[in-house]
């Protein structure tokens, strides 16, 4: 019974090499040299027929039972080894996770833009659409047909920026000032929407406008405006209100307060100031709200009926409301923005911010 | 407009808590902008009883004086007025008051001796031009009072802001009244008595043989009348007056002057006293013309300029001394009253509006009368405001008003255009159904008599027929009452609501949505959105070296800030470059910066320029800064193409090509690196790296990546949706080739030449290396390695069909281009 023999004692060689294998290159050896094509175990296999056929039996049970236990102890250990070595090359590949991450630099939104969208999607809601008007502008679209009257001090040359009149009939009112400027308020845009769509009307224009300003902390002589516009059959004051009011609290947050003032617009009748109540104080008045409590973000006002009449609207079926306000007012309510310029000198390092 | 709350308080209870008066002035629509406490300048002046008075041992006019001021021991101080005397009283600062003028008080030593404050006059007070001595106040003025406190000038002023539509307001008395209808109160109007007081002297000469009124042109000049005061003592102004003027920030002139200036902000009727000597002919007789001045006409106005003027201003004038006057904004010098006028010439007229604001404009020239004839000063009840002039005129200075020949009024008065009353229907449904309010009928009659409309029953129960008054030029129709009622009802008082038409969407345009993809696509490219002026330079595209062609003409600004920005823009580069410069020259290397905005291109005989919306980019330095685990690459032209491509594809703009431009098609951008941008046929724009004296032109630092395009063409070229392509499901076979061509070669003729070769089974060619050597590839000879991905839709490609394939591609291409492969 000698290869009975010789296969347990190879047996318990084998479990032994196995368990001393340090690593699953060292496993490997072992496997070859016992399982593979000239291992030793396997030279067994092979060697079968020469064994005397009476001990055929037992000697094919007791290789195949030392194959079997083999095998077992080498997935065993190679189990062993292989979850080491893993837990051995995380270990070697952990990082400091406190060093920066790689990022894909992206760009950002201008803030005044930034702004805009806000407040076109919260009229978006309200079921208003986007209007636009040329920046160059008509001294109609831009006065006459918005009820200023025509030797109001906001057309003068000190305020408006007039453009040289290409057309071929030109004519000049006050020196210097032509019938071609650069829009001054976004409410050209409710002449030319009243003027080519009929009511119903719900749009808002937001936009660029220019007023002659010496650019300063608080003045930029190019800035941007938000109008909006509503004409439709019994559309009332207290609906102007409660749009507006909706809109603030939107924009300012819902635990401020709005207060309308009675004001004057050439092109609203009746029309008001728009405050909201200051963030900072609280409406007690402070530095930031110069006291008062309040800070005025918007004017607005029931279309004036002679504005109806510029669009062939009749104000005896319909009424309305217009609104505007300044983009740039509400980026330094905001975010507190100290320098309006800025806004145009296009630095990254503001850019970025936002 | 400056309003004391003092004098206001003659017509009108005014509320004793002032946060709460201007709160509702403010929502009633006359805005408070300053709120200011009089008499806080007269801190540390008291009344002062003079005990002792010697003279100065080492002065000739000084004197020493103790002065008991109420508080503890009596103070030492040098005086040099000569009306000093014991016993009498004075007002004394004080050391530590401030006067007029920031003039300290201080303890200080006058020719070696001691001075603790000062013994004023009431110029040193800022109260007069009185210098003659100290102001030697009553004997029963109590010691030690504050002086403020003594004369009553503890007053508070409020800065109102009045808009244009309420020229009634800009007077004391408009205000009353409009105070009286905010708090439904008495109106106590002045007028009546002040003009019941003048009492003409029936026994002199009629004021008609000395003055002749003739107006050329009733629209410039509505209504014009005139009064003569004789045997004026021109001189200081009584202390109530200057008191009043003072406070709101008027500086006292003289007796005659100050009554004019006091009835225009008490009454808002502007007035001109003129020296009537100085307007008379040889025949003694006055000849006011009021006509349009001619055209280069000069004038000497009060404020000392000459004035050269034009025919669309109306003067003041007489036959033999021409101009004397700028009807509505300022008098002329030669006629003004002087100390030596004795007889006055007291103008109340009104002025035509428009051609007042634009007189005032075209001169520069803003006065008290132009701001009020501006916004339309009321013809009617002139006379009555003129002879409450007249009266207070002869109270002050001791002169007797003229009486006339052929009135009781005393007056010369031409009247040729009369403002009509209005009469207006108020239809209270309307009102409030347009308010969304119930108002009541009451409040709604009640609020309209307080303003001075006459309120009666209209035609039926729901109307009432208003007869606004002349004084409110700005209530001319029905609408303009609604907002009387409203603003004196409160808009705090209107219920809130929303509208609530019929079915409605807020709906975005195509041009919208593209405009967001295309902003959102720049910034996943890491561009920062900015905005920079609409103005430019005139030089600013010759600067650029850009071509003007196809840009149309510039904008020009009649009335630019300044050179820089002078004209609009037609490029938005010079503007972002500038910001590039801007950028380096803080320190900040890595810039990316786009811009959506319009240009602007003029044509001659068209009135409005054309505007292009235009999405423009510019890169230098290197994406993101250099990290542990990243070297950022310096950006060059094939970021800026990048970009484009991105663009793209995102907007799914088909045959997007890149072609060449020379250095003549665009002198703007570095020959080599610069490429126009199309879409089939359509341009949509160019990229490449702006020319480096361009950048220099700029101050700014190159390379600098730039692309500028049309976003209509970019929104044309759109396609709205992708069609789907199936996934593949076969497994593609990939082949590498290296080809050696000239260097003129370009990729895109490479990659026609494959994509035509290649036929159905060419699936996707990548080119992953550009590779020069002299040697090794041969001069003028670039390597170009693509990766063909071979496929076919409905089997396995078996590698021997791609790569007879490929090799029948790689035939074709190296005989098309004269390429070799590279081994």
């Amino acid at each position: 019974m000698a290869i009975v023999e010789e296969v347990a004692a190879l047996k318990d060689e084998t479990l032994a090499a196995i368990e001393a294998a340090a690593d699953t290159a060292a496993l490997e050896q072992v496997r070859v040299g016992v399982l593979g094509k000239s291992g030793s175990l396997t030279g067994y296999l092979r060697g079968m027929g020469k064994v005397p056929p009476e001990e055929r039996a037992e000697v094919g049970k007791t290789v195949n039972a030392v194959r079997g236990a083999v095998e077992e102890a080498l997935a065993a250990r190679k189990a062993e080894l292989a979850a080491a070595e893993l837990a051995a090359s995380m270990d070697a590949s952990a990082v400091d996770v406190t060093l920066p991450g790689r990022v894909q630099q992206l760009g950002t939104r201008h803030l005044i833009n930034r702004i805009a969208d806000e407040i076109s999607e919260i009229f978006l809601g309200l079921g208003y659409s986007i209007a636009k008007g040329p920046e160059v502008e008509t001294e109609y679209y831009n006065f006459t047909a918005l009820n200023a009257p025509a030797d109001h001090p906001s057309r003068g040359l000190a305020d408006t920026f007039y453009v040289v009149d290409r057309s071929e009939n030109a004519h000049t009112h006050v020196k210097g000032e032509s019938d071609v400027l650069l829009r001054t308020q976004t409410s050209p845009v409710q002449a030319r929407v009243m003027e080519s769509q009929k009511p119903p009307i719900y749009i808002i224009s937001p936009g660029k406008v220019y007023r002659r300003d010496v650019a300063d902390p608080s003045h930029l002589p190019q800035f941007h405006q938000i109008e909006g516009l509503v004409v439709d059959e019994g559309i009332t004051f207290g609906d102007l209100k409660g749009t507006l009011e909706y809109v603030c609290k939107q924009i300012f947050g819902e635990e401020r307060k709005t207060r309308f003032r009675a004001h004057y617009f050439p092109f609203t009748e009746p029309s008001a100031e728009v405050d909201v109540s200051c963030g900072i104080c609280h409406g007690e008045g402070c530095r930031f709200c110069k006291g008062t409590g309040w800070l005025e973000i918007l004017g607005c006002g029931m279309v004036d009926p002679n504005v109806y009449g510029y669009a062939g609207i009749d104000p005896e079926k319909y009424s309305g409301f217009a609104f505007g306000m300044g983009v740039e007012r509400i980026a330094c309510l905001k975010y507190n923005v100290p320098d309006l310029r800025m806004l145009v000198e296009g630095d990254m390092r503001f850019l970025r911010q936002f | 407009m400056k309003v004391s709350l003092k004098w206001l308080a003659d017509y009108v209870d005014v509320p004793a808590d002032i946060k709460e008066f201007c709160d509702r002035l403010d929502l009633t629509g006359t805005g408070v902008e300053g709120v200011e406490k009089l008499g806080a300048q007269f801190d540390g002046v008291v009344v002062g009883h003079v005990l002792t008075c010697e003279e100065h041992p080492d002065s000739d006019h000084m004197h020493v004086v103790t002065v008991d001021t109420g508080q503890g021991e009596p103070v030492q101080i040098v005086c040099g007025a000569p009306n000093i005397a014991a016993g009498i009283k004075v007002p004394v600062a004080t050391v530590g008051a401030v006067l007029p003028g920031d003039l300290k008080i201080k303890k200080s030593k006058l020719r070696g001796v001691t001075s603790c404050g000062m013994c004023c006059s009431k110029r040193e007070l800022g109260m007069g031009t009185d210098h003659a001595g100290i102001w030697v106040l009553p004997d029963d003025a109590p010691t030690g009072t504050p002086i403020a406190d003594y004369l009553g000038l503890g007053d508070t002023v409020l800065d109102l802001e009045i808009t244009p539509n309420r020229p009634d307001s800009l007077s004391i008395a408009g205000l009353g009244r409009e105070v009286a209808a905010m708090y439904q109160t008495a109106f106590r109007n002045p007028l009546a008595d002040m003009a019941a007081k003048m009492q003409p002297d029936a026994s002199a000469a009629p004021l008609e043989d000395e003055v002749k009124i003739t107006i050329d042109d009733a629209v410039r000049c509505p209504r014009y009348t005139a009064r003569v005061i004789r045997g004026c003592k021109v001189g200081p102004s009584p202390d109530w007056m200057v008191e009043r003027l003072t406070a709101i920030g008027q500086r006292s002139i003289n007796n005659i002057v100050d009554v004019t200036n006091y009835i225009l902000f008490l009454l808002g009727q502007p007035l001109h006293a003129f020296d009537l000597d100085t307007l008379k002919n040889d025949d003694g007789v006055a000849h006011i013309v009021i006509r349009a001045a001619e055209e280069g006409e000069k004038l000497q106005t009060l404020d000392g300029t000459d004035r050269v003027l034009t025919s669309d201003m109306t003067v003041i004038s007489t036959p033999e001394l021409g101009a004397v006057a700028l009807a509505g904004v300022m008098g002329g010098m030669d006629t003004e009253v002087t100390e030596k006028t004795v007889d006055i010439l007291l103008e109340a007229a009104t002025f035509e509006p428009g051609r007042t604001s634009r007189t005032s404009r075209n001169l520069g020239l803003i006065s008290e009368s132009s701001l009020r004839y501006e916004r339309g000063v009321d013809d009617h009840g002139i006379e009555a405001r003129a002879a409450a002039a007249a009266a207070l005129i002869a109270e002050v200075s001791g002169g007797t008003v003229a009486p006339a020949a052929d009135n009781d009024e005393a007056i010369v008065d031409v009247w040729p255009l009369k403002t009509e009353e209005r009469r207006l229907a108020f239809r209270i449904l309307r009102f409030n159904a347009m308010m969304g309010s119930s108002i009541p009928r009451d409040f709604i009659t009640d609020i309209l008599g307080r303003l001075g409309c006459q309120v009666s029953d209209g035609a039926d129960a729901d109307t009432l027929d208003v007869v606004a008054p002349t004084f409110r030029p700005d209530l001319e129709r029905e609408i303009d009452l609604y907002e009387e009622v409203l603003r004196l009802w409160g808009m705090d008082r209107i219920e809130s609501s929303l509208p609530g038409g019929p079915g409605r969407v807020g709906t975005r345009t195509v041009e919208e949505h593209k405009r967001d993809i295309v902003n959102d696509t720049l910034r996943a490219c890491g561009l920062n959105e900015t905005m920079t002026y609409s103005f430019a330079h005139p030089d600013d595209l010759a600067r650029l070296r850009m071509p003007e062609e196809g840009l149309g003409e510039a904008v020009e600004l009649i009335n630019p800030m300044n050179a820089d920005q002078s004209v609009l823009r037609r490029s938005i580069i010079p503007g972002l470059l500038g910001s590039v410069a801007h950028n380096q020259a803080h320190g900040v290397k890595n810039i990316q910066l786009y811009e959506i905005g319009e240009t602007f291109h003029a044509a001659e005989g068209r009135q409005l320029p054309k505007e292009r919306t235009r999405v423009a980019g510019v890169m230098a330095g290197a994406m993101g800064e250099a990290a542990w685990n990243a070297a950022p690459a310096a950006f060059d032209f094939f970021d800026g193409k990048g970009v484009v491509e991105s663009l793209a594809r995102e907007l799914a703009i088909p045959k997007l090509r890149f072609k060449a431009l020379s250095a003549e098609e665009a002198p703007h951008l570095q020959p080599g690196r610069a490429a126009q941008v199309l879409s089939g046929g359509t341009v949509l724009g160019w990229v490449g790296e702006l020319h480096p004296l361009a950048v220099a032109a700029f101050e700014a630092n190159g390379p600098v990546v730039a692309f500028e395009l049309e976003m209509p063409a970019l929104v044309k070229s759109s396609q709205p949706a992708r069609p789907y392509v199936d996934v593949p499901t076969y497994p593609a076979v990939a082949l590498d080739v290296a080809f050696v061509v000239d260097e003129d070669v370009t990729h895109e003729r490479m990659m026609q030449c494959m994509s035509s070769a290649g036929g159905k089974l060419l699936e996707s060619v990548q080119l992953f290396d550009v590779y020069r050597d002299a040697e090794r590839v041969g001069a003028g000879k670039k390597s170009m390695a693509y990766a063909l991905t071979w496929r076919a839709a409905d089997r396995t490609l078996t590698s021997e069909e791609a790569e007879k394939a490929q090799a029948k591609l790689v035939k074709k291409v190296c005989g098309a281009t004269g390429a070799e492969v590279r081994g």
